[in-house]
């Protein structure tokens, strides 16, 4: 270990090149909320309590799409297993009675269903030797399929719960949403750092060959991974029905995509590797909502917002794509 | 002819991070030479050559091109202006004709009103191939149809045109056979004589001291001295040479200095007539405390055997026995403490985008997890002490193992193995690549593993590496066993060498 000289200062070149993805992910995060400051003024805590109500189910499906973001693999399914899964919650609450019990039964069989699903996602994928991204798709249009038809079940647009979930009381619900974060975020970055399945994932993301014949049964943590990010599915589907109260075709639709932009947004490679990391969820989905807050209480119009979104991701993305490492290329 | 100076550098140094790659390095290329560049793995010889070239930056100092300030942007670049390089690795385009290979980013000279004229691109790349020698390579083919050593001539071919005043070559030669060396030497000596300048980098003593015209040593990033022809064909000259670049005595232990070919009665590893692909009905009995050799040519199906005891291959029949367990597939056999170190370093052995650490835990991480909990400070530990006892060159274990040079990369994928206490250890060319300071300590791991009761297999191209260190060396040709030889202090080169052709 000789040659060596001191670690780099913070404002050195090298950190700066090495670390661009983070320092972009967190300048992101704070320009946007230095800007929901300015522009929230009187209306802050209640602004607060906005952002955090939108950004909790992202950001619990996020932190799950880590497993699979890590292994460079996408998912677009999730915007209609949302749906499914909520739509199916709700009918179940709702024939057992409208009461906790059902709910419980409700919320079990949805985490069951979303387990089958992830499982399906990850082994089908391994057996055919396809893109999980064509799984994925199947998985979409399956789900598209599976909620209209459960729509027309009930001949209706919409049905609501008749059991209440939600909090009736504005800071409890708050702090409840907070500690549900906060418990996903700290399992999934306990599983994600300090477990085989974490470390796994990264691995298949980096070489997956090398990973291999390290002594890993990829095909087994391929589909671990997929039933991870299952589970925050069906605990983010629960989080979103605790807002809405109801469901409907169009329930979860774009989420897939959204859940892609937050991840990119904090930093996610898109190939995955042992550059994933968790915080990518927290802080994109975080950035994201409030940048989607900032544009409304700027005042931009609606039709617009999407235009500067996609703007601004450019950006982020030119930023944060290009290979900056002082690397020898391969 | 009078030799002038080509390149001049000039107090460059290279950091990579807080890695010093190179130390205010001046020295100067002149025409009409074959400049050799020796030094041990991460002494900077590529480093200079990869700035040179147009490939990366220098951290500071200046280069000359023909006395004119010199900053290539590009590879392409450079080239334009003359200086091509050849790489280690592979550098072609998959999936395309050797012709658009050749002629990559120059289809402009053979379009016209946009239109490209294809006929022409294959028959000029032709005739560029025959020109070289290497008729039997197609210019219409796929390249994908050629193997590696042949991707390796087509892109010598792509690099060396009429305007190339300077070319590099980067451990190339480890790539090629013998028929494949002797055009790249005819092809340098034919640019030397041009006065034209070669830049030689290779492991390999023999040949550099057989090529090259002049001769640069590098130490630890910094120029050690210089040798000329004169000095070069001087009786001591290798021992001088390796002593300018390990900066210490190599001593005599070099390979084992014992004949004792005793091994446990236990078997290890068993190959119980195994057929896979192009080989049939194959079997081995390796024991406890033994080293077992394979030698042949590259594609003899030896490198076969090594991944088929891996569990990497399917076989058609016959099984792969470990403690009476029978192994299918890699995770079996890693699961049962068989460790594998690829030849595909780059690709199977190592995840290159991962630190150090992450690299050499990554098959012990099993064993490192306690209910579900690995604990970080474990895995510091077991890499540290496998960096410290392999003396990996790195500033910490959170090091990318891509920011290494060759012989370090080997070492993680030594360390690997080592770490997780694996019992048989099948070694695919362990050595490739690998300078000799690196290799004698390889070569004492290995004896020493060997006295730990461990099992050896070790796939080697290099006869001499095999009879310097196995107990029996069986070489194979055509996919079958051609001989088979036991340890002694006679066994020569030259007794294996008609088994082997």
């Amino acid at each position: 270990m000789n040659e060596t000289t001191k670690a780099p200062g913070i404002f050195s070149r090298e950190f700066l090149a090495k670390h661009v993805y983070d320092i972009a992910a967190y300048a992101g995060l704070i320009v946007t909320f230095i800007l929901f400051l300015v522009f929230s003024g009187s209306r802050l805590s209640y602004n607060l309590g906005t952002v955090l109500q939108s950004a909790a189910t992202y950001s619990i499906i996020a932190l799950g799409a880590v497993f699979v973001y890590s292994m460079g693999y996408m998912d677009v399914s999730v915007g209609q297993q949302v749906g499914v899964y909520a739509i199916l919650l709700i009918m179940i609450t709702n024939k057992l009675g409208g009461g906790t019990f059902g709910v419980v039964v409700g919320f079990l069989a949805i985490l069951a269903l979303a387990l089958v699903c992830g499982a399906f996602n990850g082994a089908v994928a391994v057996w055919l030797k396809l893109p999980s991204i064509v799984t994925s798709l199947f998985l979409m249009f399956f789900f598209t399929g599976a909620q209209l038809l459960l729509m027309e079940s009930t001949g209706t647009n919409s049905i609501s719960m008749q059991a209440t979930i939600k909090p009736a009381n504005r800071s409890t619900y708050n702090l409840v949403l907070v500690i549900c974060i906060a418990a996903v975020a700290i399992l999934v970055t306990y599983f994600f750092k300090y477990t085989k399945l974490g470390k796994y994932t990264r691995g298949i993301g980096a070489n997956e060959l090398a990973t291999a014949q390290s002594g890993v049964a990829t095909t087994r943590y391929k589909v671990l991974a997929y039933m991870a990010f299952g589970v925050c599915v069906a605990i983010g589907t629960f989080v979103m029905l605790m807002r809405t109260g109801s469901a409907g075709k169009g329930t979860g639709s774009g989420y897939a995509m959204d859940i892609m932009i937050c991840l990119i947004l904090g930093g996610m490679p898109l190939s995955g590797g042992m550059k994933s990391k968790v915080s990518s969820a927290l802080i994109g989905t975080f950035t994201y909502v409030l940048l989607t807050n900032d544009l409304t209480t700027m005042g931009v119009d609606l039709n617009m917002i999407n235009f500067v979104k996609a703007v601004i991701f450019l950006a982020i993305v030119l930023v944060t794509c290009r290979k900056k490492d002082g690397v020898l290329p391969r | 002819m009078e030799k002038q100076v080509v390149i001049e550098v000039k107090n460059m140094c290279k950091n990579f991070g807080p890695t010093k790659a190179l130390k205010n390095v001046d020295v100067k290329f002149y025409t009409g030479e074959i400049r050799g560049l020796v030094g041990e793995n991460g002494s900077g010889k590529s480093t200079i050559t990869s700035i040179i070239s147009g490939m990366q930056k220098a951290s500071s100092g200046e280069m000359f091109y023909h006395g004119q300030p010199w900053s290539p942007s590009t590879m392409v670049e450079a080239q334009e202006k003359g200086i091509s390089m050849v790489l280690q690795e592979a550098n072609t385009i998959p999936g395309c004709t050797v012709a658009e290979n050749i002629f990559a980013g120059r289809f402009d000279e053979f379009t016209r009103f946009g239109i490209i004229n294809m006929k022409r691109v294959t028959q000029e790349a032709q005739k560029m191939l025959d020109s070289f020698g290497i008729s039997h390579i197609r210019a219409e083919d796929n390249i994908n149809k050629y193997g590696f050593e042949d991707r390796k001539l087509i892109e010598i071919v792509r690099c060396v045109s009429d305007d190339t005043q300077v070319f590099v070559v980067d451990e190339t030669t480890t790539a090629l056979s013998l028929d494949g060396r002797k055009i790249l030497y005819r092809l340098i000596h034919k640019l030397k004589d041009e006065g034209k300048t070669v830049i030689f980098i290779s492991h390999d003593m023999d040949e550099i001291l057989e090529q090259c015209t002049d001769l640069t040593v590098l130490r630890d990033g910094e120029i050690i001295g210089h040798l000329n022809r004169e000095e070069m064909d001087q009786k001591d000259a290798e021992k001088r040479i390796r002593f300018m670049m390990v900066g210490r005595e190599i001593g005599e232990a070099y390979y084992r200095d014992d004949y004792d070919t005793s091994h446990q009665q236990e078997v290890a590893l068993e190959l119980e007539h195994v057929s896979c692909g192009n080989i049939q009905d194959f079997s081995l009995q390796l024991h406890k405390g033994e080293i077992i050799g394979f030698g042949g040519l590259s594609g003899c199906g030896m490198h076969e055997v090594g991944r088929a005891a891996f569990g990497l291959e399917k076989l058609s029949s016959g099984r792969v026995v470990r403690n009476g367990k029978e192994i299918k597939s890699c995770y079996e056999a890693i699961n049962s403490g068989i460790g594998y170190i690829s030849k595909n370093r780059d690709t199977e052995a190592l995840i290159l985008e991962a630190s150090i650490g992450e690299n050499i835990v990554m098959p012990s991480i099993p064993a490192l997890s306690h209910a579900t909990f690995i604990s970080p400070k474990a895995e510091k530990k077991l890499a540290d002490k496998e960096i410290e006892s392999f003396r990996i060159k790195c500033n910490s274990e959170k090091q990318w193992v891509n920011t290494l040079s060759g012989g370090n990369k080997q070492k993680v994928s030594f360390a690997k193995w080592t770490a997780k206490g694996s019992d048989v250890i099948i070694m695919d060319c362990p050595t490739r690549g690998v300078d000799i300071g690196v290799k004698q300590s390889m070569y004492a791991l290995i004896a020493q593993m060997k006295k730990e009761g461990k099992a050896i297999l070790l796939i080697s191209e290099e006869m001499a590496e095999l009879i310097g260190m196995a107990d029996k060396i069986i070489i194979m040709k055509d996919f079958k066993v051609s001989g088979e030889f036991m340890r002694s202090e006679t066994l020569s080169e030259n007794d294996m060498i008609e088994y082997v052709i």
